[in-house]
């Protein structure tokens, strides 16, 4: 079989690859997580898996987050390589501690003498009408907090590279994958996200963002669902001969700042998307980053499309209402 | 299970040298914070518990354990990690804060690790049970030989992380022993007040685990039960809970005053003392004054020996802090 | 050759979505690969492509197709 044949895959597809291969590789990796073995993931991210490695390396748990993230920081620190899957990112309270006060501070607290080379993939993002707890995004709590790496890929090239790159990392991963861009058709996916993908291996340096469309007029910066809302933006904006440049940051810890601040000194304005709460989050470390840089590379004053601070809304026309969309995107710049 | 004599003897010594240390630690740890209490001054800042009273416990499991077993310990750690074989030198630097500390100062005394004996410490209750589970796991996933003890107390048990280890240890067969040191008090609420059982080997029915109650700070009691449960894990018969009725001869932390403590309560503990007893028990036995004369003589010039080496080393320069974030 | 629903695929009546085409209209594919996704209520079914050639594409993401619709066909070489 020719395997350089092109080939799109979902960010399902590509985050299961990733996650199979280097279970070939390594007899270390394995698999735990509610629903992540038979039924291959509620969101597709381990199709397959169980089938090719046996119920010793995929393996279902009972509803205890607690225990079985807390089981993959004891396993991590004992030589292990754990993949963890908290199902939705919303349901981090029932066992943030093992998250938060264990996974990411024992490499420090032991002072780097016990590693915790794991990876916790988690679902994000609404505008689906899944309602207020399950539809978060919650970049802002992880990135936050010390000791643990984020990443947010919005397209399955950069998932399989990023996920590779996580299992490889010795360093606590968070994986977040927005669950409209997953290639779920019971929900709809965003089409810019399943992309070809290629078959062998290969990591995406995590704590690099990426330029997806160059221009000169205005820098939109965004992350998963936020670089397709960007894109379209900036289609619109084209038809009206300005010219926006799209990065995609990819990584939130480490945070590629340099990136978006050569863009700004070239464009001059700054719009950052977020989709999740509009406050002490990403849109502002974003904006703080360039301003507390050297505010005077900046023309206009920075603006964010954010999520408002409000629990997210059930019924379809408030939840769309308060989404960031290209249209906002498109407003804001003329607001500049 | 019987002792054998050298183990009773490294049992007497370990336990003596557990307490010499805190009450070394706790008269360090009050300079600076007399007559008004602030525990940000003095050399030892910060929180402080001691396990004055608990070292039964410690001896009597870690008697079964070798290196390569894994232990999770709580906030009152020093007499397990001790007993685990800890260094002593390195781990008493680091409840001093000093750079020749087991993590150069960043953990303190309820973040100890030391991967050379498979040792760790949490200050968040009954956190320490998850990853016991997923040494257990690891272990059994690598075909690689070793146990997980999870030492938490009695106040532990009502946490969810308690119930869903528990299920999960016995849903996977896991070689995992839990042991609750029960010293009936969670900071000032009396284990009466909190829990819905009066002994929480009962709970172990739920989990389809065999449970142990062991009263009265026995070591050889402990000693007995912990190998017992030990052995069962090693074989792969799985996971087994432990409850141990002990008791704090200090308060919860230092500098608690203990108002809730019924009077009398404390003295009457004071004649339970397990050392004192133990060196009468293995007096009766034949040991003579002399040889445990000398077992504790070594045991003070091992404590001497690791809070000079603390005492003497240097803190680390203070842009360590912003250091191993990342592996 | 044609690219029809087969029964090992859709075993009803029941009408399905297509969700995915892992490769695009005019393009290289091999015999075996992973060529489309489907998908019936919520669970998803893929298909390999039958043969090696170009594939073209009748029925696109979002199209309602039955059991024994053709969805596409190969030019096999």
């Amino acid at each position: 079989m020719n395997d350089t044949n092109p080939r799109r895959l979902t960010i399902a597809r590509a985050m299961a690859e990733a996650v199979q291969q280097e279970m070939q590789q390594d007899p270390k990796v394995f698999v735990m997580g509610e629903d992540i073995g038979a039924l291959g993931g509620v969101f597709g991210n381990t199709r397959g898996l169980l089938e090719e490695f046996g119920g010793e390396r995929i393996r279902d748990t009972p509803i205890s987050e607690t225990a079985f993230i807390g089981a993959g920081v004891g396993a991590a620190q004992d030589g292990m390589r754990p993949i963890v899957e908290l199902m939705f990112v919303d349901f981090f309270g029932v066992c943030f501690d093992a998250i938060y006060n264990n996974m990411a501070k024992n490499n420090y607290f032991s002072g780097g003498n016990v590693k915790v080379p794991m990876v916790i993939m988690t679902s994000t993002g609404g505008g689906y009408s899944d309602g207020g707890q399950h539809s978060q995004c919650l970049y802002g709590i992880f990135a936050h907090l010390p000791g643990m790496k984020v990443v947010a890929p919005s397209n399955a090239y950069d998932a399989k590279g990023l996920m590779t790159a996580a299992i490889r990392d010795d360093s606590p991963v968070i994986f977040m994958y927005h669950k409209g861009l997953q290639g779920m058709g019971w929900l709809g996916t965003e089409a810019g996200a399943t992309v070809d993908t290629p078959k062998a291996s290969y990591e995406i340096e995590i704590g690099k963002a990426k330029v997806v469309r160059e221009g000169t007029d205005v820098t939109i910066v965004g992350l998963a669902m936020g670089v397709h809302n960007g894109l379209r933006a900036a289609d619109q904006l084209a038809a009206r001969g300005i010219s926006a440049e799209v990065i995609d940051l990819r990584s939130l810890v480490p945070l590629d700042r340099d990136t978006v601040i050569n863009s700004v000194r070239k464009t001059g304005r700054l719009i950052v998307v977020d989709e999740d709460y509009q406050s002490y989050g990403v849109s502002g470390e974003i904006i703080t980053s360039v301003v507390e840089h050297d505010y005077s590379i900046l023309r206009a004053a920075p603006k964010r499309v954010a999520y408002p601070d409000v629990p997210i809304p059930f019924a379809r026309p408030m939840e769309q209402f308060c989404l960031p969309n290209a249209e906002k995107i498109v407003a804001a710049y003329d607001a500049m | 299970m019987a002792v054998p004599d050298e183990t009773k003897l490294w049992m007497y010594k370990t336990m003596f040298l557990s307490r010499r240390f805190e009450e070394t630690i706790e008269k360090i740890y009050l300079e600076g914070k007399t007559p008004a209490f602030n525990m940000a001054n003095g050399p030892i800042p910060g929180e402080m518990h001691l396990s004055n009273g608990q070292e039964p416990v410690a001896v009597g499991v870690c008697a079964h354990l070798n290196a390569e077993d894994v232990v999770t310990a709580t906030h009152r750690p020093h007499h397990q990690a001790i007993a685990k074989g800890v260094d002593l030198k390195r781990m008493t630097a680091e409840i001093f804060g000093k750079a020749t500390g087991l993590s150069g100062g960043r953990g303190g005394h309820m973040h100890l690790f030391d991967p050379a004996v498979n040792f760790a410490c949490s200050g968040i209750i009954a956190q320490g049970m998850g990853p016991a589970c997923g040494a257990a796991l690891s272990r059994k996933m690598q075909n690689k030989p070793g146990v997980a003890v999870s030492f938490i107390g009695e106040g532990a048990v009502n946490q969810g992380a308690f119930h869903e280890s528990l299920n999960l240890a016995a849903v996977w067969n896991l070689p995992v022993i839990f042991v609750v040191e029960d010293n009936a008090w969670g900071i000032s609420v009396s284990k009466k007040d909190s829990t819905a059982v009066a002994r929480n080997d009962v709970r172990a029915a739920a989990y389809d685990m065999p449970g142990y109650y062991i009263e009265n700070n026995d070591p050889i009691a402990i000693y007995d039960i912990a190998g017992e449960a030990i052995a069962r894990a090693r074989a792969g018969g799985g996971p087994s809970l432990i409850e141990i009725e002990t008791f704090r001869l200090a308060g919860h932390f230092m500098g608690d005053a203990e108002a809730y403590r019924p009077a009398g309560e404390k003295e009457s503990l004071g004649s339970r003392d397990p050392i004192p007893a133990f060196r009468a028990l293995l007096q009766s036995e034949g040991v003579t004054s002399t040889q445990l004369d000398e077992l504790e003589a070594s045991a003070e010039s091992e404590v001497a020996e690791a809070i000079s080496f603390a005492q003497d080393s240097d803190y680390a320069p203070v842009e360590d802090a912003l250091t191993h974030v990342f592996a | 050759m044609d690219i029809r629903i087969s029964d090992d695929v859709l075993a009803d009546d029941a009408e399905a979505v297509i969700t995915v085409w892992f490769v695009n209209s005019g393009e290289q594919i091999v015999k075996g690969a992973l060529m489309v996704e489907i998908m019936a209520a919520k669970v998803q079914y893929e298909m390999a492509a039958p043969a090696s050639g170009v594939l073209n594409i009748v029925a696109g993401v979002d199209a309602v197709i039955r059991k024994g619709d053709i969805i596409g066909c190969i030019v096999v070489g």
